[in-house]
């Protein structure tokens, strides 16, 4: 009887254990979070014709060694597709911040390519989706910092708008190594989130073919 | 990574913007980098008194069925009781409150633990719900200065609405126990973006629900 009564006391506190009374909030569960796999590259083929190339807030204010090397890091591989994108007579338009400081030289603008200003969202107060219309774009290829910022936004309302969106993790920053986890989760929910309808595509500057 | 120091001091040279010392160590990009990524820092919770009469309570898609607070969204089922109590202290206090769903769902469809009063506006968009919907005019004609945003999915309707709200300059409110995904991933996330969004996470103020004064 003893034993019995032991080994229902048992079961129960194991089951106790086994099923939590209520689900835990986010702050509590913080150090049980698992990071989930990195998601899977994929290269995309630009049309020259339907498709633009968006430069983010590359600046040279914040853009430098100093403030944001892994900014620095990223323009090798934003000046490639600026050049592969104007040599197909691709649309390119640039963004700043609202009180739009200096593009870095090194990726300035060509006459006409248009530039508009706004927080991280581009399209909020801007000509933005009104440029893309105009010009029959339905697809854009997007760079620049910060990818938490500029990039994470712009892209998520291109998409929400039903436009297409190509992000090569090569072409985005987080300001450096400390902060990288900003990238991680930019990577991460633009790639897997359902809310995108699967219209962005996580790629890298060499798998786009022009 | 040899190429890569190359190509920096490059730029530095280009741009002159290097100071000669302390320069940068190259990094892979962020797949590349993905294992060495540290972990965020939790937000701390902090306590709010709203006023009630510039307030308005977001309750977004708490439809009973998936993919928005169905069975398969185990998480957003156990949001319910909480936001039951912020939504009688919101009506309590004469704050306003209004509604979106998505899809197919009208208001009827909302769960009955938060379902709407007669008077309580719906709006229905997708994750962005200031996006084809009127709630910047509805918030503007109510003079809502504040917005508690609550909902599911985390990283989904609140992350976007949230956003859009600080973006248009208001003040956004995001109780951790009114947000719910399918990963804790997900959850954490949009927590620490809300939290230290570039440009707008200093309007957002990341709370529990019953730390919310009206």
């Amino acid at each position: 009887m003893k034993r019995k009564l032991i080994a229902v006391v048992a079961a129960a506190f194991v089951t106790a254990l086994a099923l939590p009374t209520h689900a835990a909030n986010i702050i509590d569960e913080w150090a049980n979070v698992k990071v989930p796999a990195a998601p899977a590259l994929k290269p995309m083929t630009v049309d020259s014709k339907t498709d633009a190339l968006l430069v983010i807030d590359m600046v040279a204010e914040t853009c430098n060694a100093q403030a944001r090397p892994r900014c620095v890091e990223t323009i090798p591989a934003i000046q490639k597709l600026l050049n592969d994108a104007r040599a197909k007579g691709m649309t390119v338009i640039y963004a700043l911040g609202i009180s739009g400081k200096e593009i870095l030289p090194i990726l300035a603008p060509k006459d006409g390519e248009p530039i508009v200003k706004s927080g991280a969202d581009k399209f909020v107060h801007t000509e933005f989706e009104k440029i893309l219309k105009d010009k029959g774009i339905t697809g854009i290829i997007m760079v620049g910092t910060l990818a938490y910022g500029g990039v994470l936004h712009t892209a998520s309302q291109a998409a929400f708008r039903g436009f297409k969106v190509v992000v090569p993790v090569d072409g985005m920053s987080s300001p450096n190594m400390d902060t990288l986890y900003t990238e991680q989760y930019t990577a991460w929910h633009l790639a897997n989130a359902p809310v995108f309808g699967g219209r962005v595509t996580l790629t890298k500057v060499d798998m786009i073919k022009f | 990574m040899r190429r890569c120091s190359a190509i920096l001091a490059a730029i530095a040279i280009a741009t002159v913007v290097s100071s000669g010392v302390g320069s940068p160590v190259c990094a892979g990009n962020i797949i590349e980098e993905w294992g060495n990524v540290k972990g965020p820092t939790a937000p701390a919770l902090k306590p709010v008194t709203v006023d009630p009469k510039t307030t308005a309570l977001l309750l977004l898609d708490f439809v009973p069925h998936d993919p928005y607070c169905g069975p398969r969204k185990a998480r957003c089922g156990a949001t319910l009781p909480a936001m039951k109590q912020l939504l009688a202290n919101a009506r309590a206090n004469g704050a306003t409150v209004i509604y979106s769903v998505a899809g197919k769902y009208e208001a009827a469809d909302i769960v009955k633990d938060v379902a709407p009063a007669a008077n309580d506006p719906t709006v229905k968009s997708k994750a962005d719900k200031f996006l084809n919907t009127d709630l910047e005019k509805i918030l503007k004609e109510k003079g809502i200065q504040t917005v508690i945003v609550t909902g599911n999915s985390a990283n989904g309707v609140v992350l976007y609405t949230a956003t859009g709200a600080a973006l248009r300059g208001l003040k956004v409110i995001v109780p951790v126990d009114g947000l719910s995904a399918n990963e804790l991933y997900e959850e954490q996330l949009t927590v620490w973006q809300l939290a230290h969004g570039p440009g707008f996470g200093a309007l957002v103020t990341v709370t529990k629900s019953d730390m919310i004064k009206f």
